[in-house]
């Protein structure tokens, strides 16, 4: 963009066309107060704060011409004859802007002046106090008495719940409506408005529930004084009292940054710090309401082993002691290992380790084995987004392709940053087979039959050949390689009958894949839905490929799938398929359960609270380990139930969706100094080479070794994460250059100058702790060849309605204990369209027997108006039972009213 | 009854005459207020329902605007204009009267028997035949205190007969 040259303050500078007044003086290093003003959000000139002088070079009306004064110089005009609000004022060549004359000082004094009568000063006992624009720019540009009478102050009932997360105190409000303009523009949630007029204007939420919006705690942030606060943290401490500790939330492969505010041992809130490759300066609610269950009083603190039906505490030699005899009393094929997808990177490399080396079993995954897994996917390994992938940076030329994905329920965060994409002037597909929010924000909304995504996708690649849409460059690189089953599928599915069933127009698939070919950047995000059938992945990454869209940054695929470290489990090889003996699927282990598998070992994962099936094969096992932090479900089954250290209270690395790998940090002492999850696992692998010291290279050992001590069998001597993390960093593919020192590494984020904390205090954290690093796809390096492979799309089964299982933000899943979210949390129930609930005659909230070919349950109905005849919806939250009705990607089954 | 049963016809005309639907929000507003007497949260949430509008948006707009009423009024909401030239030809005496005869006051409370709100409103345009008063957004002009009570029992006998009202002026002729 060209520059054009201003004069601010006496400080001559460039600044890009199109940059208002405010921004163009913090890039002069000039700070103009703002209260309504904020960088992510369009200029409204609400609060009048930022009143600035602006001249512009006077112009002849006749001529047209600049006129010249007898010094040569242009002569400059007053716009306007008047002050300007600085937010709302585009730069143009030559303006010169006065922010410190007296006549700005006077209307700042001013506006402040108006701004507090009505403000009431309860600074002392407001959240916001210490962290507020509003007491900061008062100190610096306001009056330091008021005029106005004391007593004439408005007073309003304080404070109002806006819903059940956001407190509202009137009195404090100033009516800038950066809350309001955060939910319309970024969240795209319309639930916050003014009401009434006038000295009685207020903010209103009037949305079912109120304030109905997964960011709605990102409005307290950005409320420049302290009318917005969070139930959940509101009057718990007082901000400068806080140590803030850089974390990253595992909730959701997003892998948003933010900040555990701790007082001594105790999490008193959780706030976003800045990324602009991940979260900007932004966080989900769950990201922030959801870490509660860490704090709980009925975590556990000592390992249990059950005797005669009873768990009693043990020691954790004996626990320890225990595992290691019983798991190496099998052969390597009769146990297996589930590791959850929240554990951090060191944890999963370690369980891995234990089970191939110490064990010699692949009986990996880090799925909890239910019907409803989501089969295998590394196709992003490949052809994921580039290093260097910046979803901020685009807009204008850049294509993104969503498909089988409702981003918001699945990751959060991708709702503001594609819909931002969008904005910008990005152009945004979203392909989905029922309604999700995110294509309310696309340019081109695609709903194709329920279920015909794969069908949608493999018309893509037809379209690539038949619309010559191929990148040249890739096809001359000769790096691309087609399978036979590649050709197969593509002489098997004619484009039009792949159309056909979709149920769309050909020229909606055409312009799509060319609207993403001709893009400088593709990004193609796919979700749950997607997932399910492994035709899709392969015909998005060939579709990807082929139009060039790979081994670079901010083009390719993003995969978003169950788990905040999905990828990790990946990458560290918690999956039966890593190494070259493919190991037992988790639901191979519960079909195998006592007959082939004999013991289990279950860290971080809940298979028995949602599959029935999994509950069985717990009871018809020998021997089954459970690590978690609470007795659930699936630790009554356990012979031996290890507590474990929280992620906040303990360090390590996460990798996002995005394949960026991040460091957090320990926050909090854990209760009764419980270990990591991969101390544990160090534990028991180092007993168990000293029972069987072939397992490993052999070493003498000094008698009654303890864990943890250097002398411990080789390989199994980390005395920090840190130490795992070179581990990783030695033997992970790709994350060589993700040591911890490197992941610390800052930089500079949207555009944040030194000291504006006058203005944008209390909105999020700098980020000084390091915005990790990216991992780079296999396909960025010019000599890997592109195996491209494609599958027959999942034929969709033949019965009277066909369910879909769809992902959930608000799950019910652990991570809900303690938090404020739990009142959001949905029980079971199933989607249905408004023809088949009429054909059935049930109403909302009716309940209905869903029965397919795997079983039945019972659950109440909920109506959506956008689905279509013959689909029903059921959403993965807790209680749904899933697993007991699943068949596949698609099951068919008969509803009837209960 | 909800409204669609009752002004289906209305409603989708209306609908029918905007290139967006949100485009109809004051006339359906008008409409609900008319049938349910007043605002109610569960009248503003139908039309936004019937609109497609967030519920907070249309709350936006009851807000804003001073004849969208979201408590019980009367039959008839009676606004007397206060403003300069009507109180130099007899509102205030008007208002007196009015007060008087009604037993209230004029800060937009309504009888007993539910049939007159009392406001007082800011300048309405027709000064040349001051003092004025507003019946259901009905201009009645040189209205003096002495015709008070007769204008009281004309809209008494009209709202007996069983006469449309519209608190909303829809049946305003003006």
């Amino acid at each position: 963009m060209p520059d054009v040259s201003v004069t601010i303050d006496g400080t001559q500078i460039n600044v890009p066309v199109g940059t208002n007044v405010v921004d163009a003086a913090r890039l002069a290093g000039v700070a103009v107060p703002v209260f309504c003003y904020h960088p992510k959000m369009k200029p409204v000139g609400m609060c009048r704060m930022c009143l600035v002088e602006v001249y512009t070079p006077k112009v002849d009306p006749a001529t047209r011409q600049v006129v010249m004064g007898e010094d040569g110089k242009p002569v400059l005009a007053l716009m306007m004859n008047k002050l300007q609000t600085g937010c709302t004022t585009p730069i143009s060549e030559g303006m010169v802007v006065n922010t410190a004359s007296d006549r700005v000082k006077f209307a700042q004094k001013g506006v402040l002046e108006f701004l507090l009568t009505s403000h009431p000063l309860d600074c002392p006992v407001c959240d916001k106090g210490g962290e507020c624009p509003l007491q900061n720019l008062t100190m610096q540009w306001g009056p330091d008495s008021s005029r106005f009478d004391y007593e004439d102050k408005i007073h309003f009932e304080k404070p109002i719940p806006l819903g059940d997360l956001i407190l509202l105190d009137r009195e404090r409000c100033i009516l800038c409506s950066r809350c309001v303009r955060f939910e319309d523009e970024l969240a795209d949630d319309n639930v916050l408005g003014f009401g009434s007029r006038g000295r009685s204007w207020e903010i209103i939420s009037k949305s079912t529930p109120a304030f109905d919006s997964k960011f709605s705690g990102n409005t307290t942030d950005i409320c420049p004084v302290g009318a917005l606060t969070s139930s959940d943290f509101r009057f718990k401490a007082r901000v400068w009292e806080l140590k803030s500790t850089p974390s990253v939330c595992n909730l959701c492969p997003v892998g948003c940054n933010t900040s555990l505010d701790m007082r001594y041992n105790e999490l008193m809130r959780v706030m976003p710090r800045e990324n602009d490759a991940v979260n900007e300066i932004w966080v989900c609610d769950k990201g922030r309401y959801g870490h509660r269950y860490a704090v709980q009083e009925n975590r556990l603190t000592t390992p249990l082993i059950k005797r005669n039906g009873e768990f009693v505490s043990a020691t954790w030699e004996q626990a320890y002691s225990l595992i290691a005899e019983r798991l190496g009393s099998y052969s390597g094929a009769q146990v297996a290992g589930l590791a959850g997808p929240k554990l951090p990177n060191e944890d999963l490399f370690s369980f891995a380790r234990l089970f191939r080396e110490n064990l010699g079993s692949n009986n990996l995954d880090h799925r909890p084995g239910s019907p409803a897994d989501l089969p295998l996917d590394d196709l992003p390994r490949t052809y994921g987004v580039g290093k260097g992938t910046n979803l901020m940076t685009l807009g204008k030329g850049t294509a993104v392709l969503v498909i089988g994905a409702d981003p918001e329920e699945e990751a959060p965060l991708y709702q503001l940053r594609l819909r931002a994409i969008a904005q910008r002037g990005g152009d945004l597909t979203v392909v989905s087979g029922y309604p999700t929010k995110l294509e309310r924000s696309a340019t081109r909304k695609v709903r194709v039959k329920p279920g015909t995504e794969a069908q949608f996708a493999l018309a893509l690649v037809q379209a690539v050949a038949a619309e010559k849409l191929a990148s040249e460059e890739v096809l001359g690189s000769g790096r691309l390689k087609f399978s036979d089953e590649y050709r197969r599928v593509l002489a098997a599915h004619k484009f039009d009958d792949l159309v056909a069933a979709t149920g769309l127009a050909r020229e909606v698939v055409i312009t799509t894949a060319k609207a993403f070919a001709s893009a400088e950047h593709g990004i193609i995000v796919y979700g749950r839905s997607a997932a399910a059938d492994p035709a899709i992945p392969q015909a998005l990454a060939a579709f990807a490929a082929l139009t060039g869209k790979l081994g670079k940054a901010n083009s390719g695929l993003i995969a978003l799938r169950p788990g905040g470290n999905f990828r990790g489990a990946l990458d560290m090889g918690v999956r039966p398929d890593a190494a070259g003996q493919p190991g037992l699927s988790a639901q191979q282990v519960w079909q195998q359960a006592g007959t082939g598998v004999k013991a289990v070992y279950i860290a971080a994962l809940n298979p028995a609270a949602e599959n029935p099936a999994a509950a069985q094969a717990l009871q018809k096992l020998d021997f089954v380990v459970v690590q978690d932090l609470f007795l659930t479900e699936t630790a009554q089954y356990a012979d031996v139930v290890l507590p474990a250290a929280a992620v906040i209270e303990r360090e390590g690395t996460f990798t996002n969706a995005e394949r960026r790998e991040q460091r957090f940090r320990q926050a909090r002492q854990a209760p009764a100094n419980l270990p990591a999850d991969w101390q544990s696992f160090q534990a028991v692998a180092q007993l168990l080479a000293e029972r069987a010291p072939v397992a490993v290279a052999a070493r003498t050992l000094k008698k009654g070794a303890k864990v943890f001590t250097p002398e411990a069998p080789q390989g199994w001597t980390a005395m920090l994460t840190s130490d795992v993390n070179d581990m990783v960093t030695r033997s992970v593919s790709g994350y060589n250059a993700a040591s911890y020192s490197a992941l610390s590494t800052s930089r500079g984020a949207w555009g944040r100058q030194p000291n504006e904390a006058v203005y944008y205090d209390g909105t999020s954290y700098e980020n000084t702790e390091g915005v990790g690093i990216q991992i780079a796809a296999s396909a960025e390096d010019s000599r890997t060849t592109l195996q491209l492979n494609l599958s027959a799309p999942a034929l969709r089964p033949v019965g009277e309605l066909v369910l879909l299982p769809v992902a959930r933000a608000y799950d019910g899943g652990d991570w809900v204990r303690g938090s404020k979210l739990s009142a959001r949390q949905v029980p079971a129930h199933i989607i249905m369209s408004v023809a088949d609930t009429a054909r059935l005659d049930v109403g909302i909230g009716e309940l209905v027997t869903v029965s397919s070919a795997a079983g039945s349950i019972t659950l109440p109905v909920q109506i959506e108006t956008g689905l279509d005849l013959g689909v029903a919806l059921l959403p993965e939250v807790r209680g749904s039972t899933l697993g007991a009705l699943l068949t596949g990607a698609q099951t068919a089954i008969t509803v009837v009213k209960a | 009854m909800a409204l669609r049963d009752i002004h289906g016809a209305e409603i989708d005309t209306l609908l029918a005459r905007y290139a967006q639907r949100r485009s109809a929000v004051l006339p359906l507003l008008y409409i609900a207020q008319d049938t349910y007497g007043h605002l109610t949260d569960d009248a503003v949430r139908e039309v936004a329902e019937i609109i497609g509008m967030p519920a907070t948006d249309v709350f936006e707009v009851v807000g804003f605007y001073s004849l969208y009423y979201t408590k019980p009024m009367g039959k008839w909401v009676l606004q007397v204009c206060d403003d300069v030239p009507c109180c130099f030809c007899g509102a205030e005496e008007l208002i007196t009267a009015l007060e008087q005869a009604l037993g209230l006051r004029a800060h937009g409370e309504t009888t007993r028997d539910g049939m007159f709100t009392l406001e007082r409103v800011k300048c309405v345009a027709a000064c040349n035949k001051a003092p004025v008063l507003q019946a259901n957004l009905d201009y009645i002009y040189n209205l003096t205190a002495d015709k008070a009570d007769e204008l009281l029992n004309e809209l008494r006998r009209r709202a007996d007969s069983g006469e449309q009202l519209s608190v909303s002026g829809r049946a305003a002729t003006v």
